[in-house]
């Protein structure tokens, strides 16, 4: 391995402090603090720590590339080079349980570089309940007040203006208030959204100020080095103190037959934040045992119902999510105006041959409008049998495939208010809809859960915070039982669903942990 | 590559399929041979930029849908790849349609991924009514009158 001290001290061959590693030899550094990720979480833990004058060392898995190479790519490239599996990950069903998508990012920046932009608070009631029925005090609202305003600050949270709804999404608010339903505006991360509508696949405009448009540039503004296609396996102990992470540098795919190229990092304190999904592996590859790990993951399964309207409705001119309602927030369902790339909504149109491309033809006509439930964590996180993404397993508990089913009908119901001739159900083989009684019929009839698509974007809660180890893996200041510097800083920690999209709240728990440590390494 | 030659085959007889459309008078007119290329070759890419489980896993379901499907959904034994093109479209129709989730899924999670590589450029994002030359490109906003409010 290199001499201590070279990444450092090396100018950085990408700019801005970040190195790919695929250009890197086997090194050996030590710094204060090494980060493990950087998306919502580690980017945050990073700056804050960074701009204490802290020296911190980030080491991402996935490829970095510039704000200006995402905005070129295609839908499916991005997926292909910026999202984990291609875009193509799946949770395994169990039992009448749908088959979900799960989009989580792989790059630096993460998941927030996918994201819609939708930024919401934890709900109140959320808050009270990780208070009352956790015993979780710290985490009451009042306590997240400072961290909440200083992340909506540096992101920029603004309501989307009302004319930068698409046709599809006024239609969708106007069918609802037929019903009694109100909307109301959706606060974003953005700054000059100009309503380019593909926003999952990286923004255009570069308008979305993902962490690697905020937190990440102060990060290496004030020292941070940002390694790229890092992948660390494990962490190292001298004890139970943490005392740094080895891995090894990855290649570009395909990845069989690479050599690896090995790093090691020391430090004073370790931060995991490679998302629900691979840090409760890598605690577990590094020793840490806890029953709770690597379970109660929630989803916030969610879906989108198609309406087609005798006007057209241009559903992709417009920001990608604008208006939302938590008129059945009581029932675990959250309803929001969206909508995607056009290729991947042609691609889930039923049908084969003609029949389908009468439909991709009808697409300006067609509106889309969508939901996703406060879901019970029958999720579950474990090595896989071969290769190295994990198998991730979810049980949907009854009530939770009720609330599913419900939001296909009040999605339904408020696409004919608002006029759609025709709905189109995300349950494969069921003909378009054009009898809104149809809709309740469905809901209550037997069909097979495993014909309802599903996707979802915010796993979370495969490291939970508790107060005490026989209830999670983590107490509130991040810091994993039975460890000392060892530290947790993303979705993972969240004690439950949220019920709405997580970056904010992601980034606001790791402001926090990032405050508690910066206090504790500093004095 | 990632796929063997004969799964590269099947996955092109099902892009063929999928993408199939009619003429005025209602005769099948299956996609130009280039689309066709086009989008096996992205897919292949793709499934391979993955690790090694999900190659593994499409390439499972491939075989399902060319080799043991047919005899159970369409009562043919034959491989889907030759199946004439109307009987493969009604073969894969009934495919998306069947009540069992899992066999639905089988298609689904095929077709997902061949049609979205196809809609996503040329002639094919035209059909969409997609306004923009690429699906990166901004949209154009309207412009007030010099002068307008």
């Amino acid at each position: 391995m290199s001499a201590t001290g070279e990444i450092l001290q090396r100018p950085a061959a990408s700019g801005g402090g970040i190195l790919h590693g695929r250009d890197l030899s086997s090194f050996d550094e030590s710094c204060d603090v090494v980060v493990v990720g950087s998306g919502a979480g580690g980017a945050v833990v990073a700056a804050h720590l960074a701009e204490a004058g802290l020296s911190v060392i980030v080491l991402e898995e996935g490829p970095h590339y510039t704000a200006e190479e995402i905005r070129a790519f295609r839908p499916t490239e991005a997926m292909r080079k910026t999202w984990r599996e291609g875009g193509l990950l799946a949770a395994v069903g169990i039992g009448n349980t749908p088959i979900i998508g799960v989009a989580v990012g792989r790059n630096v920046g993460g998941s927030s570089v996918h994201t819609g932009g939708v930024c919401f608070r934890v709900p109140s009631y959320v808050h009270a309940e990780w208070v009352k029925h956790h015993d979780l005090p710290d985490l009451s609202e009042k306590n997240f007040e400072a961290a909440y305003e200083d992340v909506e600050r540096r992101v920029n949270v603004t309501e989307v203006p009302a004319d930068m709804r698409s046709r599809s999404t006024r239609k969708f608010v106007e069918g609802a208030a037929k019903l009694g339903i109100p909307m109301h505006a959706i606060r974003r991360n953005t700054s000059d959204c100009e309503g380019n509508g593909v926003c999952n696949f990286g923004c255009p405009k570069g308008a979305k100020l993902s962490v690697d448009l905020s937190y990440l540039p102060s990060a290496l503004a004030h020292g941070t080095r940002l390694v790229s296609d890092a992948l660390v396996s494990r962490v190292l102990f001298d004890g139970d103190r943490a005392v740094g992470v080895e891995g090894f540098l990855t290649a570009p795919p395909p990845y069989v037959g690479k050599p690896k190229v090995p790093f090691r990092v020391r430090a004073r304190a370790v931060v995991a934040a490679c998302g629900t999904l691979h840090t409760p592996l890598l605690l577990e590859n590094s020793g840490v045992a806890s029953p709770h790990l690597g379970r109660h993951i929630t989803l916030h399964p969610g879906l989108r119902v198609g309406a087609m309207f005798d006007e057209p409705v241009h559903g992709w001119d417009g920001a990608l999510q604008s208006v939302f309602t938590e008129h059945f927030h009581d029932q675990g369902i959250t309803l929001v105006g969206v909508y995607t790339a056009v290729n991947l909504l042609a691609a889930s149109l039923p049908g084969v041959g003609p029949s389908h491309r009468a439909l991709v033809r009808k697409m300006p006509y067609l509106g889309i409008h969508g939901g996703m439930i406060h879901d019970e964590g029958g999720g579950a996180v474990r090595r896989a049998p071969a290769g190295r993404e994990p198998l991730l397993t979810y049980e949907m508990i009854p009530r939770d495939l009720a609330r599913l089913r419900h939001a296909l009908t009040l999605l339904g119901e408020i696409a004919f208010a608002a006029g759609a001739r025709e709905v189109f159900l995300p349950i494969f083989g069921i003909p378009p809809v054009r009898d809104p009684r149809v809709l309740r019929d469905l809901e209550t009839g037997s069909i097979d859960a495993r014909r309802i698509e599903c996707v979802a974007f915010h796993p979370l809660g495969s490291a939970r915070m508790a107060n005490e180890p026989r209830r999670g893996v983590t107490a509130t200041n991040g810091e994993v039982f039975g460890t000392r510097g060892l530290y947790v800083a993303d979705g993972s920690v969240l004690p439950t669903s949220i019920g709405v999209n997580s970056q904010v709240p992601i980034m606001t728990m790791a402001t926090r942990i990032a405050w508690q440590l910066r206090e504790r390494l500093l004095h | 590559m990632t796929f063997s030659p004969g799964k590269r085959r099947a996955l092109a007889a099902m892009a063929e399929a999928l993408l199939a459309d009619e003429d005025d008078a209602g005769a099948l007119v299956p996609p130009a041979a280039a689309t066709v290329d086009r989008v096996v070759a992205s897919v292949d890419d793709w499934i391979g930029s993955t690790s090694a489980t999900l190659p593994f896993g499409f390439s499972v379901l491939i075989l399902v849908v060319e080799l043991a499907l047919p005899l159970f959904v369409v009562g043919r034994l034959s491989r889907m790849s030759r199946l004439p093109l109307a009987e493969r479209i009604a073969y894969l129709e009934r495919l998306e349609g069947m009540n069992i989730g899992l066999i639905a899924t089988t298609l689904v999670a095929l077709k997902l991924p061949l049609l979205m590589v196809a809609y996503e450029e040329g002639d094919e994002l035209a059909l969409t009514g997609f306004d923009r030359p690429t699906i990166s490109a901004r949209r154009s906003l309207p412009v007030l009158p010099r002068g307008g409010a």
